[in-house]
């Protein structure tokens, strides 16, 4: 099931771009570019319902009514989580639209992880899985094996530039740093002491890039252009909405806004 | 901590275990063992372990490490060499490739070539004292039988998945980069590479003035020894594994499960409709008048020359390795099975199966 509709559908279109450039030095590095793009574009309308989700989410800790029935119904849960579906009936707002894009995003790193590796098929085992994930209509015998190198590395390992003998992952940096500049510029001003939501995206703001560089430093280093590609697309996407909260990225600017009626 | 915190920290935790588990250590490192044997044991190179099995008893005589050690990765065909060492190497991250006495599992000499930049899929070829060691970074490394490099290593390209072959005079190293390249082991020379087509993940077989190779271009080229080459025989699938030869007659086999025999002299296909059932990664093996198929389906089969199927086996697992005759003995080592290898007398009565002890 998940070999089916997720490793070969994906395993084959990064093959099928990888021919299309020419199968030639670095066309692996821009295929994955090509298919984050691809990505990108097909989950572009979950991505905006995650930017206006999140909007709402926010701004609704900031409004009176919302921190009223907080207040009101601090000690009686039932009775408070009734009130808070009434107000998200009544706005049109979907709790868990913000969650979603970002669940998501994991089937299609972990299947990427596994396109990447078999498509580059570093033993002979993944080879022949390999020979059975390709479609027919694909010219595989002349494609493989794949190009891995891209730039300075080798797409099929993690990625390091050896300093004075010493490796500096600079792409786990890049990655790491990325998430977190996207994190921050996707994340609203709270007014709200209380504010779970935005006690929850402070969270994300420290955890994703940390786990997503750790992966960066540990899996191969196509996983990395992939995240850095797509963050740089998810900031070109939260900019053109206008959204893009600049601010933020500057230290001590989540300066606390009042309340709105 | 509410709710929301701990599903999300457990959500992120989750992830990255699931991430983890199919990491790159796990993946890079997943193949099929590699099977050898002399007179009196077989050498099983099946993960953390090289495994040397008395061939009388099926039992364990030693083990090589000691402790398992996630640097040291064992798939790769191990080779006796007519000096009495039992040459290993390792897909692990260092890269490691080293000599041990066969006899007691000792450790001669290691190798941890900081130079190599690929893991070590393909056995050594040795020839004339000298170690020619085929690496996945597209070099092959010259070393003299002490493990010291003899020379600088010899660059071919492409990946490098198969042990060269030697006529006694050339070598033949087959490369993922659709190539077949010729060296002078003298001079170092290297005639233009040849085109096969397709990429070539097995060694190829060596006959009168010339090899035998198959590739993933679904053919059977010959080559001779000037570079001179042209296709004889055709498949319906990718080749995988070597052709063997016997008395003028090449048998082969494809990834449909095709077993095909072609006449060399008369330039004509003798049988090719023999279809065990699976594909066919394994090298064909010849003892007498028997030719052994082991299939992807876990089955081994005993074909007469005339493609009369004479016993077939069903061992288990998944059969990538390919079988090794030793001792009166057929030798499978099958992937995935409940025993990591097992024994088969010419009548295909079962001698033996091995697993190894915890």
């Amino acid at each position: 099931m998940w070999q089916t509709i997720i490793i070969a559908p994906m395993t084959n279109l990064l093959l099928w771009i990888y021919d299309l450039l020419g199968h030639g030095p670095h066309s692996f590095g821009f295929a994955i570019i090509l298919f984050t793009i691809v990505v990108r574009a097909i989950t572009w309308p979950l991505n905006a319902s995650q930017v206006k989700g999140a909007q709402a989410m926010q701004e609704l800790q900031n409004d009176k009514e919302w921190q009223d029935i907080q207040k009101k119904y601090a000690k009686d849960r039932e009775k408070l989580a009734q009130e808070q579906m009434r107000i998200y009936k009544v706005r049109g707002i979907n709790p868990f639209a913000s969650c979603l894009p970002t669940l998501i995003q994991f089937p299609i790193i972990i299947g990427l992880y596994q396109s990447i590796t078999r498509a580059l098929a570093s033993t002979p085992l993944s080879m022949l899985q390999l020979a059975r994930t390709v479609y027919p209509f694909q010219n595989v015998e002349n494609l493989i094996p794949l190009n891995s190198h891209f730039l300075w590395m080798d797409l099929s390992r993690p990625e390091s530039i050896v300093i004075f003998g010493f490796g500096l992952p600079t792409l786990a940096v890049i990655v790491a740093l990325s998430t977190y500049v996207q994190s921050k510029l996707t994340m609203p001003a709270s007014t709200n002491p209380n504010d779970q939501s935005a006690a929850m995206s402070g969270m994300m703001t420290i955890y994703m890039p940390l786990m997503l560089g750790w992966f960066a430093l540990n899996f191969p280093s196509g996983i990395s252009v992939y995240f850095i590609v797509s963050n740089a697309l998810g900031i070109l996407q939260y900019a053109a909405t206008g959204r893009a909260n600049w601010r933020n990225l500057l230290p001590g600017a989540n300066k606390r806004l009042p309340a709105k009626k | 901590m509410n709710m929301k915190k701990l599903t999300l920290i457990i959500l992120l935790a989750f992830s990255a275990i699931v991430l983890s588990a199919c990491g790159s250590n796990g993946a890079a490192l997943n193949n099929w063992p590699g099977l050898a044997a002399d007179a009196a044991r077989a050498y099983l190179a099946a993960g953390s372990f090289i495994y040397a099995v008395d061939l009388e008893t099926g039992r364990e005589v030693w083990r090589y490490p000691a402790e398992s050690d996630s640097k040291h990765i064992y798939f790769a065909t191990p080779v006796l060499t007519s000096d009495g060492q039992l040459l290993i190497s390792s897909e692990g991250s260092n890269h490691a490739f080293t000599s041990v006495d066969p006899e007691t599992g000792k450790e001669n000499w290691i190798e941890p070539f900081a130079g190599a930049k690929g893991a070590w899929v393909a056995s050594p070829l040795v020839l004339n004292e000298t170690i020619y060691a085929p690496n996945t970074d597209g070099f092959v490394y010259v070393l003299d039988m002490k493990g010291a490099p003899s020379r600088a290593p010899i660059e071919i390209g492409g990946a490098l998945w198969s042990a060269p072959t030697t006529d006694g005079t050339n070598i033949y190293v087959t490369s993922l980069d659709h190539q077949l390249h010729i060296i002078d082991p003298a001079t170092e020379f290297q005639s233009d590479p040849i085109d096969l087509g397709g990429a070539a993940p097995s060694s190829p077989s060596v006959a009168a003035d010339g090899v035998y190779v198959g590739s993933f271009a679904s053919t059977i080229e010959y080559v001779q020894s000037s570079g001179r080459h042209e296709v004889v025989a055709e498949a319906a699938n990718w080749i995988w594994g070597a052709p063997a030869l016997k008395s003028g007659t090449l048998y082969y086999a494809d990834l449909t499960g095709n077993v095909y025999s072609f006449d060399i002299e008369k330039r004509k296909q003798n049988w090719g409709g023999v279809k065990p059932d699976g594909p066919v990664v394994a090298n064909l093996l010849i003892v007498g008048d028997h030719i052994y198929v082991a299939t992807e389906a876990g089955t081994l089969v005993a074909l007469d020359p005339e493609s009369k199927v004479l016993w077939e086996k069903a061992v288990g697992g998944k059969i990538y390795t390919s079988p090794v005759a030793a001792s009166d003995l057929i030798l499978v080592a099958p992937y995935q099975a409940e025993f990591a290898l097992a024994a088969y007398d010419a009548e295909g009565k079962q001698a033996w199966t091995f697993t190894p002890a915890k």
